[in-house]
């Protein structure tokens, strides 16, 4: 059983699918902007942000290569805006251009009920090339958006959390 | 402590079908008075307007990477204000840095939740904070 045969989970993923959709114009236009003036890392912060919202939708609704590839984009989007080295955010924007296209491939079979929206795209090699320019940012902590002063970047699991939480009095 | 079905709750992220999946959980647990806004900044304007009709929310549920006004900063403006300083606050977010969570703890919120999640460790989350 695909996820699109639950008529619930159907009408979640469809909206899902048009939502993305809507976002990949402006998502483009960050990127236009950038080609435009690649010291403008601001576009490539509503870039991360943008994604961002796409990748948590993914997750909730269990489309993982979706929200992995998102994660990707994101990560490089947030991590990127804080380089000033020209020559790697020319880089950045062209793979992120790909990341677009690829993305509303993936999103258009997810719409036909394709369960796995990466297999028949061979997205491997390209994720294998996020990855890689991933790797490029590893010196930079922020993969996501500012907050104040942060205590910590390592990762924590939900019982991780809750177990701060705990010890916290919460 | 039984929660109320028609709790006032307001349910705050910026893509829609996020605001879809939780709005079906909550409703999914038993809620029935659940509101939502595309951000912080109008999910505050919402709030200033619910508190001066009589009726303010009593729960928020949010999420924490948002334009115009994150969910953080969206804590921020509650907790400065004396009246909200104990509003149930549930932070929801796609990634846990443990400085995020510390920062939110700092900030007042109530419970964190991370993405994916489903009904049932929503309900749990909710219980937690009703019945501290």
């Amino acid at each position: 059983m695909t996820m699109q045969d639950d008529p619930a989970m159907k009408e979640i993923i469809d909206d899902f699918c048009k939502e993305t959709n809507s976002l990949f114009v402006p998502l483009q236009k960050t990127l236009e902007n950038l080609e435009a003036a690649p010291t403008n890392t601001k576009e490539l912060e509503r870039f991360g942000q943008m994604i961002d919202r796409i990748m948590g939708a993914a997750k909730s609704i269990g489309a993982t290569e979706i929200a992995t590839f998102c994660e990707l984009g994101k990560t490089i989007g947030y991590k990127a805006s804080q380089t000033k080295d020209v020559p790697l955010l020319n880089v950045v924007v062209a793979i992120l251009f790909d990341t677009i296209d690829l993305l509303s491939k993936m999103i258009a079979k997810l719409q036909t009920g394709n369960a796995t929206p990466l297999r028949g795209l061979n997205t491997d090699a390209f994720v294998t090339r996020l990855r890689w320019l991933s790797d490029k940012f590893k010196n930079i902590d922020r993969a996501s958006c500012i907050v104040e002063d942060p205590d910590s970047k390592k990762n924590l699991s939900q019982a991780s959390i809750d177990e701060l939480m705990n010890s916290l009095g919460l | 402590m039984t929660l109320k079905a028609d709790m006032r709750i307001l349910v705050v992220d910026d893509m829609a079908t996020m605001r879809k999946i939780i709005k079906n959980m909550l409703t999914q647990i038993g809620f029935t008075n659940i509101q939502e806004a595309d951000d912080g900044s109008t999910a505050w304007k919402k709030m200033e307007d619910a508190i001066a009709s009589g009726a303010p929310y009593e729960f928020i549920v949010s999420d924490w990477n948002m334009p115009q006004l994150s969910g953080l900063d969206f804590l921020k403006k509650i907790r400065s204000v004396e009246s909200l300083k104990n509003l149930p606050f549930l932070m929801i977010t796609a990634e846990a840095e443990q400085g995020n969570v510390v920062i939110a703890v700092k900030a007042g919120v109530s419970n964190f939740i991370v993405k994916p999640f489903s009904a049932q460790v929503l309900k749990e989350k909710i219980d937690k904070i009703f019945n501290k």
